[in-house]
């Protein structure tokens, strides 16, 4: 599969109802950013992950992109596998369409983006996207002019891109693992490597239809199921303890071998302890509307 | 081969308690209305000195709806964006609800007044559109996060229905413990005949048969569906949500009032109030599966 073309024979039903934006991939003329991520070079040096920490100020305890690591095997047929994860930018994204004002949007140039002046923080892009490529911004940033209590996400570093550079993220891969490019244009080196590899995309049963792609991929670590099941016992730990710790803003948090209705009361008594930065906002948002 | 993860992000669960409630007090509030209805809109004469009070309890109900959605968002101010046109968007289940949650309590309020003024017109009128906008209320609660493919666990046709049957049996349950407590108020002549109770009690006891074959039929596709469904019913329900999922829901919620409701006990006053009490706490242990084990798996992705 090069290019999916939907006006000859695409594997694709026009689903572009709520996204804004048609779909752009192949469509003569137009340009469609992608990225392929060639899984044979990643090292795993999470590079990519501090450059984009960096690049945005990304607070702590959620990412825009981060690197999943695997230990395929049993000693000493074994080797240690990673890969590196962000938002798909889908050419038919459910977050977009189930966004309900139009906070999130299409760029005709495939980017998806979010527009934090109309985003109310409801999370139902959260809910909606099925790659984890969202997150709800903390009340609190050591930059205070920063967004605050609504979503964020990867933006393919159109800042960036708009002025002929790469991805923050591509720019600073050691092992030259992320490519980034227009995959509308033939000559590029994104289609000329999805024309040539086997490449994979996440979750394609979704019809979201990925403009990540990825070479070498491993289908126990892409698969969701798989990957549910078969987490390190250290893994589960730490996810366990990050759940337990956290307080604040309404996540529903469930904490694996606790009891279930002690979290969902917890739960409760953050979202009312959270209703108190809340509504210093709402205050300033009716001074600004009364007073200007 | 084993594949082991060892390293991940660690990842959300974006909704919680208050959206549980949420869904909990719009499925009473429409089961409630179903009831007032009964008299006024279908005609059954009997229904009709309940209904002012099951109105009153689906309007309280559906009040408290505002406060926990509009709190739960980051920016609660911005609420008004979800009914202005130009952020109002067309394909988003939560813009059709938010428009279905203003206009569902305007009607119940003019559908009240009408039957205060015993006009019986107009309160079929407007009770007739007042029960499409409870119905569709809480149909979009079932919707809002089926349609989301990537949630395995709620990503089912059956998502609509089994809210409604939840929010039928559970504003029935909630009704009767009401009139209960208000009989205990009233003159003898104004009290509701305790025949009237035993018959809600029985729509009831279909309501949770129809239930557990939903829950069934959601059960099967697990078995025979794809793995992520079948780890979704195996390890979350089963597991993480054992407490909800099966005591809350299906033993106390369902098993326990279904055999009060088909034994001896369904003619006495203990058995139907302490059914409904059952059935209206149990409906809530299948809000927090749905919300809170919907978005679980995902979370380790
Ligand atoms: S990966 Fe998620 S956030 Fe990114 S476009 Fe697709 S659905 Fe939206
Ligand atoms: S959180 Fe913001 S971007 Fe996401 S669905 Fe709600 S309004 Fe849209």
């Amino acid at each position: 599969m090069t290019t999916e073309n939907k006006h000859e024979g695409s594997t694709h039903h026009l689903r572009e109802y709520g996204a804004q934006t048609p779909g752009t991939k192949g469509i003569p003329g137009k340009k469609r950013y992608s990225m392929v991520i060639d899984l044979r070079k990643c090292i795993g040096c999470m590079s990519c992950v501090v450059a984009c920490k960096a690049e945005y100020g990304v607070p702590l305890g959620v990412w825009r992109t981060w690197v999943m690591v695997a230990d395929k095997g049993r000693y000493p047929d074994s080797r240690r596998i990673f890969m590196p994860r962000l938002c798909n930018h889908c050419d038919y994204p459910i977050c977009v369409r189930n966004c309900p004002t139009q906070a999130t949007f299409k760029h005709e140039e495939g980017f998806v983006l979010q527009r934090y002046n109309r985003c109310i923080g409801c999370r139902t892009c959260v809910v909606a996207c099925p790659y984890n490529a969202r997150h709800f911004l903390p009340a609190k940033r050591t930059n205070n002019n920063l967004p605050k209590l609504v979503v964020d996400k990867c933006t393919f570093c159109i800042h960036r891109v708009k002025k002929g550079l790469v991805p923050a993220c591509v720019q600073a891969c050691v092992g030259g693992a992320r490519v980034f490019g227009d995959i509308n244009n033939p000559k590029s080196e994104v289609a000329k490597l999805v024309a040539k590899e086997r490449v994979s995309v996440l979750k394609p049963e979704l019809g979201t239809s990925p403009s990540v792609y990825y070479i070498g991929g491993d289908w126990e670590i892409m698969d969701e199921t798989h990957n549910y099941k078969n987490r390190s016992a250290q893994q589960k730990a730490e996810f366990n303890t990050f759940k337990r710790n956290h307080h604040g803003d309404a996540f529903g948090d469930i904490v694996e071998g606790e009891n279930t209705m002690h979290h969902v009361g917890k739960n409760m008594s953050d979202f009312l302890a959270s209703i108190q930065h809340k509504y210093h906002d709402v205050v300033a948002a009716l001074k600004q509307l009364l007073f200007g | 081969m084993e594949t082991i993860i060892t390293y991940n992000a660690v990842h959300h669960n974006p909704w919680g308690t208050p959206i549980t409630i949420y869904f909990w007090l719009v499925g009473a509030s429409a089961g409630s209305f179903v009831l007032s209805a009964f008299g006024w809109v279908f005609g059954i004469k009997r229904y009709k000195p309940l209904a002012l009070t099951a109105s009153i309890l689906a309007i309280a109900m559906l009040m408290i709806v505002p406060v926990l959605l509009i709190w739960d968002l980051g920016k609660p101010f911005r609420f008004i964006y979800l009914m202005l046109p130009g952020f109002w968007h067309g394909t988003a289940p939560m813009a059709w609800g938010s428009l279905l949650i203003l206009s569902y309590p305007i009607s119940m309020f003019v559908y009240t007044y009408f039957v205060i003024k015993n006009d019986q017109k107009w309160a079929k009128i407007i009770g007739i559109i007042a029960i499409v906008l409870a119905l569709s209320t809480h149909w979009y609660t079932g919707v809002v996060m089926e349609l989301n493919p990537g949630r395995y666990i709620n990503h089912t046709p059956l998502a609509p229905l089994l809210f409604l049957t939840g929010a039928f049996i559970s504003g029935i349950g909630l009704m009767i413990l009401v009139l209960w407590i208000q009989n205990q108020f009233m003159r003898e002549e104004k009290k509701i005949k305790w025949a009237l109770m035993e018959e809600m009690g029985q729509y009831m006891m279909y309501g949770i048969v129809f239930d557990c074959f939903l829950l069934f039929l959601d059960f099967m596709q697990t078995q025979y569906g794809t793995a992520s469904e079948n780890i979704g019913h195996h390890t979350v329900l089963m597991e993480i949500f054992f407490t909800p999922y099966v005591w809350l829901e299906a033993v106390i919620g369902l098993i326990i009032p279904l055999l009060i409701l088909v034994s001896p006990l369904k003619r006495t006053r203990l058995g139907v109030y302490s059914a409904s009490l059952l059935v209206a706490g149990g409906v809530y242990g299948m809000r927090i599966w749905w919300v809170m084990g919907g978005l679980y798996m995902q979370s380790f992705y």
